[in-house]
């Protein structure tokens, strides 16, 4: 081979080579702000030298593979704190909404609330047969029932944007899994030639988006494609197929798999990071929590001051009245019966006093055979394992009263209509707290913060507000204050109210803190503000991780265009160089056939 | 370290957010004037704050039920201390009754104004204020006293808290107070009518021990008018530490919030004139 033509073919490759790095500059410049994308670098080798005269000779150059610079350990921790972060930063965006519920700076909060709902009692046992007082204790306990009930379906509606979320998010997943699927496919027949560098950098980029939803583990096989497997091990992509998430369960918010026997896992406890571990926290842990906890709150609001309302009267009595809880079995004992408040009843031989009065509101001869006995109580004594039909039947042996259950399986007690002096009916002493867990002579309704509401029979007439009690004697006295005064105890009485630990991977467990009404709403949302701040702390954390990790990731990686630039001007040159050669052996070529 | 195009991007991204989230908070306090905005930027404060406003309610209510212990309590004391001076003339009569010049027309006639007293002992003892009697026991909406002296309240006096843990009876069970008093009146007139001097000077008797009786009571009432006006000092001094305290915790300290604004205002420009310098730096501008 001559030593010209040699020459023009060190110079070929050269120009192939030098114009191969400009396009590979040219690609990187065109992808600087690509996301995920990782800058190439053509590498170049000297071509293998033949013995020329008797010396090895080199043949030139060639670009041998065109290398991608990325650093799969960074890139793996880098999606794994991005996946924490949009974990936090999802909660963080739910929090604000829930923080702004509970926001106390508002006239309308429950904390206001509830003290004016004590003030009007106070109100109350200062006059207590005004009806100014009593129409306002009615509006604000309206009020107070209307706001939890408000709080309740905020509470509800955040649970069901979340649901929604998660559904949405699923969605995500199950195209993001296609994808890689599909791109495992490809590189899988790309890279028999060489390996599928911007496949790759896609591909990449995939799993940090699915990270983002969930945590997921990534492996690559040996033939380049890359196994998912997320939560619980469930296997989300294997080769070129992917494995949809569907959501499921008995209210359709549950996250499962299906498995290759076809049959549905339930994953949704083990999503902890990601949006989907976010979400999830948020509607099963921290909200699941403070929905339990206001409910705890308004049942006992309800319970202690329909318990101690039940011991009193008000301005009238009862010709007849029906409670506002019922029974779903009337043949098992009260404490187990179904009440809402079947807990509370005191069945150990516990008392309660049904008082009699004519039709001029005076004491009532309860047992006209016996005289002397005007004035006299009827005293229902509440027995062990007692059945509400074992306590109709006491009641209706009683002489004056007369009580049933109703189509609802509502107890109603009621004077014996056959008597015709006979004008209304009241209660008191109550130790068994059948009455009130009857819902008979009560001031609220319901067992939650979402149907709390004032009893009806009070709204419709205030007469009814039970600020007195019944003397010893047997009178009614409108101005008396005993029962009202007893209810504005309540304000400062210590009670024992629930309070709910949520974890999804151990379930929810039900505590109790020995706290007054509004002490334990005050830290409820103190609570709330910690936890707050904390899921703020952890996305800002989350947040500083990942820029740092991306600053050292875009440092292997990214694209410096100062750098693109030197690169191109050594590849511009050195093709520059390489056309000069080329000049060089055409002019010597020139000389020879010049020769004459 | 190399540094990548995108790496400065992201750099001046992150730093600019993080520094105007800074502003925006240091703005807030400024321009509400609270410290605390939501409940996370400082949940034990706000969990005093809370505790304190309900407190504060409970104290506002606690003088409302002072005010209305007390206008009880004052119509009480101007009852008694007219009742006291009824007493106190009927008395008066009866020493010129007594007299042994009066003959006994005189006596008739002095029994007219004895019943005048009655009635008005009758209509004082009826007090009531805002249409509740405040001598009926707790039977407050019945008139505790018919003309000829019958009670009808009874004996559970009214009785209104004035503290968490306080309470104090503001009413009275009437037949206590007037029930005697009645009987003497009605055994004086008698005695008048039927010229009876020995009945007339039992009566004078009497009204003495009532006229003593009324004066415990309204020393009684004065004293409970004090123990309220201290109750009230004592409220209106929590009043005011708990409203200081309140402001304490909620209200921003205006001179630091402004400082902080301006820092973090300061923070940001700087941040944004180095932000466009390096933004703008590049090999490309230097090559031709």
């Amino acid at each position: 081979m001559s030593g010209i033509g040699m020459v023009l073919n060190i110079a070929t490759t050269a120009l192939n080579a030098q114009q191969y790095g400009l396009g590979v500059t040219g690609q990187n410049i065109a992808n600087v702000n690509t996301e995920g994308y990782s800058r190439q670098n053509p590498v170049l080798v000297a071509k293998q030298p033949l013995m020329y005269g008797g010396l090895l000779m080199g043949r030139g150059v060639d670009t041998e593979q065109v290398s991608r610079s990325s650093d799969q350990l960074i890139e793996n921790k880098l999606m794994q704190e991005k996946s924490n972060m949009s974990s936090s930063s999802e909660m963080e965006k739910y929090m604000q909404v829930l923080e702004s519920y509970f926001n106390e700076n508002s006239g309308n909060s429950i904390s206001t609330m509830l003290s004016d709902f004590w003030n009007r009692w106070y109100d109350i046992s200062n006059n207590p047969s005004g009806t100014s007082e009593r129409n306002s204790l009615y509006e604000q306990s309206a009020l107070l029932s209307e706001q939890f009930n408000a709080l309740s379906t905020d509470l509800i509606q955040i649970d069901a944007d979340l649901t929604g979320a998660v559904n949405s998010g699923v969605e995500a997943i199950n195209k993001i899994t296609r994808e890689i699927a599909q791109a495992n496919d490809q590189i899988v027949s790309m890279e028999a030639n060489s390996v599928a560098n911007d496949l790759r950098d896609k591909r990449n980029s995939l799993v940090s988006e699915l990270n983002e939803y969930m945590d997921v583990k990534a492996f690559e096989q040996s033939n380049g494609s890359l196994t998912i497997v997320g939560a619980k091990g469930c296997t989300l992509v294997q080769g070129n197929s992917s494995y949809d998430l569907e959501m499921g369960g008995a209210n359709g918010d549950r996250v499962t798999w299906q498995d290759s026997a076809g049959s549905y896992v339930d994953i949704t406890n083990y999503l902890s990071n990601g949006k989907l571990g976010g979400w999830l926290d948020m509607r099963d842990e921290i909200l699941a929590k403070y929905k339990l906890d206001l409910d705890a709150l308004a049942k006992e609001v309800i319970w202690s001051v329909n318990q101690q309302h039940s011991q009193g009267v008000g301005l009238e009595g009862f010709s007849s009245v029906t409670g506002e809880y019922a029974v779903t079995n009337s043949g098992s004992a009260i404490t187990s019966s179904g009440l809402s408040y079947q807990d509370k009843v005191d069945d150990s031989s516990k008392t309660f006093k049904i008082w009699l009065f004519d039709n001029n509101g005076d004491p009532y001869d309860s047992d006209p055979v016996t005289t002397g006995l005007q004035g006299n109580p009827i005293t229902i004594t509440v027995t062990s394992g007692m059945t509400t039909d074992e306590l109709v039947t006491a009641i209706n042996n009683e002489t004056g009263v007369q009580a049933s259950l109703d189509s609802q399986n509502r107890l109603n007690i009621s004077i014996d209509t056959g008597i015709a002096t006979l004008g209304s009916l009241a209660f008191s002493d109550d130790d068994s707290n059948v009455l009130a867990a009857f819902g008979i002579n009560t001031f609220f309704t319901g067992s939650g913060s979402g149907d709390m509401e004032v009893n009806d029979a009070i709204g419709l007439n205030k007469n009814f507000i039970a600020a007195a009690q019944v003397g010893s004697d047997g009178t009614m006295a409108s101005g008396d204050n005993n029962n009202a005064l007893a209810i504005t105890e309540l304000r400062s009485t210590s009670m024992s109210i629930s309070q709910w630990t949520c974890d999804r991977i151990n379930g929810n467990t039900q505590g109790s803190i020995i706290s007054t009404l509004e002490d334990y709403y005050h830290s409820l949302v103190g609570s709330i503000g910690i936890t707050s701040a904390s899921v703020s702390r952890d996305r800002s954390f989350g947040e500083m991780m990942v820029n740092e990790l991306s600053t050292i990731r875009d440092s292997i990686s990214a694209v410096s265009l100062d750098e693109e630039m030197t690169n191109l001007i050594k590849f511009q040159h050195a093709y520059a160089a390489a056309a000069k050669l080329i000049g060089v052996s055409d002019e010597m070529l020139n000389t020879l056939l010049e020769l004459k | 370290m190399r540094v990548a195009n995108k790496s400065i991007y992201d750099s001046v991204q992150y730093n600019l957010g993080s520094i105007s989230e800074e502003l925006n908070k240091a703005n807030e306090i400024a321009t509400t004037g609270k410290s605390i905005n939501n409940l996370s930027d400082d949940p034990v404060g706000l969990t005093q704050s809370l505790n304190i406003r309900s407190a504060l309610s409970n104290i506002e209510q606690m003088g409302r039920n002072i005010n209305y212990g007390n206008s009880w309590l004052t119509a009480s004391e101007s009852a008694l201390t007219n009742v006291q001076n009824i007493i106190s003339d009927t008395k008066a009569l009866c020493v010129q009754m007594a007299s042994g010049t009066i003959g006994s027309d005189q006596r008739v006639s002095a029994a007219v104004n004895i019943q005048n007293m009655l009635d008005e002992i009758v209509s004082l003892a009826n007090t009531d204020v805002a249409g509740n009697y405040i001598f009926a026991g707790s039977k407050t909406d019945t008139i505790p006293f018919d003309q000829d002296g019958t009670y009808n309240g009874d004996n559970n006096p009214f009785t209104i808290k004035i503290s968490q843990n306080s309470t104090i009876e503001v009413g009275s069970d009437g037949q206590a107070v007037f029930g005697t008093v009645f009987n003497t009146l009605v055994d004086l007139k008698a005695a008048l009518q039927s010229n009876d001097v020995g009945g007339i000077q039992d009566g004078m008797d009497k009204l003495d021990t009532h006229f003593d009786d009324i004066s415990g009571k309204i020393s009684d009432v004065g004293s409970k008018m004090n123990r309220m006006e201290i109750k009230n000092n004592i409220f209106q001094d929590l009043n005011f530490s708990n409203t200081e305290r309140l402001s304490k915790i909620e209200d921003a300290d205006i001179a630091e919030a402004i400082m902080n604004v301006k820092a973090a205002e300061l923070t940001y420009q700087a941040a944004l004139a180095s932000s466009s310098k390096v933004m703008t730096l590049t090999l490309v501008d230097y090559l031709q």
